[in-house]
């Protein structure tokens, strides 16, 4: 039974699953850099990111099979690699909960302009009392929690339901957790611009 | 600042996350219009979102290409 020759259709089968194999490998790579992207900035170093998106490469290639076809692949594969960096047992941080913050969207960028001389000076000159490297770290000043979700929403691109999908919490989680990632971050930006 | 719009406030977050219904988005449009230290603010958000995006950019290692190509399935 075993040992007979396979059939034509197993052949097809056999070699259709090897072109979708393929086909689902080469499409995955190309998502590669956006999520390193999301990866670099859920972890500390350069190096825990590489780790991690490599083992994400090495999860997803051998269970391919549990992918829909269809479905938002890049989402998929950063399922994964939240999974897997859940699973690595990052360090637990404190839960800033308790800690006030500044009221007010706004908040940022008075404090930013009550630094310029000016009288009304445009959005561009506010801008530029941040610089590149207080926004990294900045950002690595939120907590993990808080920060995926900024992550996967305001660099990954990924909506409030990709998301929540994602992180397996609910949709009003994100937006919650998102509000609050965004007021520590402004906070942090605007300790920085003001010590520089 | 001379802006004491706080409705407007609290609309910037869903309007630059694009959450908002139509009417709420022709209703922020029509405010901002009306209202520079509002539209400064909220195009400062804009630009505030895609300075972070940018800043936080590091290219993936070359090596870490070749080791992610090199998983795939050899047939």
């Amino acid at each position: 039974m075993s040992e007979s020759a396979p059939t034509a259709a197993e052949t097809r089968r056999i070699a259709e699953e090897a072109r979708d194999r393929v086909r689902f490998e080469e499409e995955a790579l190309q998502l590669s850099d956006q999520v390193y992207r999301v990866a670099r900035r859920m972890v500390s170093t350069r190096e825990e990111a590489e780790d991690l998106v490599q083992d994400t490469y090495a999860r997803a290639f051998r269970s391919w099979q549990q992918y829909t076809p269809g479905t938002n692949l890049r989402a998929w594969l950063l399922r994964i690699l939240t999974n897997l960096n859940i699973d690595r047992g990052r360090r637990v941080q404190r839960t800033p909960e308790q800690q006030p913050l500044e009221e007010g969207d706004y908040f940022l960028y008075n404090r930013l302009e009550s630094t310029i001389s000016d009288d009304n000076p445009d959005e561009e000159r506010v801008l530029e009392r941040l610089s590149q490297n207080a926004v990294v770290d900045a950002l690595a000043e939120v907590p993990h929690d808080f920060r995926d979700v900024l992550v996967l929403v305001d660099i990954g691109e990924f909506s409030y339901a990709e998301a929540a999908q994602i992180l397996d919490i609910p949709v009003g989680t994100v937006m919650s957790r998102l509000h609050r990632a965004r007021r520590i971050l402004k906070q942090q930006l605007a300790e920085k611009a003001m010590a520089a | 600042m001379g802006c004491g719009c706080t409705d407007c406030e609290k609309m910037m977050q869903p309007y630059i996350d694009r959450v908002l219904s139509d009417d709420q988005i022709a209703e922020a449009k029509e405010h901002l219009a009306a209202c520079p230290p509002c539209e400064k603010r909220f195009r400062f958000e804009e630009k505030l979102r895609a300075f972070v995006r940018v800043s936080v950019e590091e290219p993936m290692s070359d090596g870490l290409k070749a080791k992610l190509a090199g998983l795939r399935s050899t047939l």
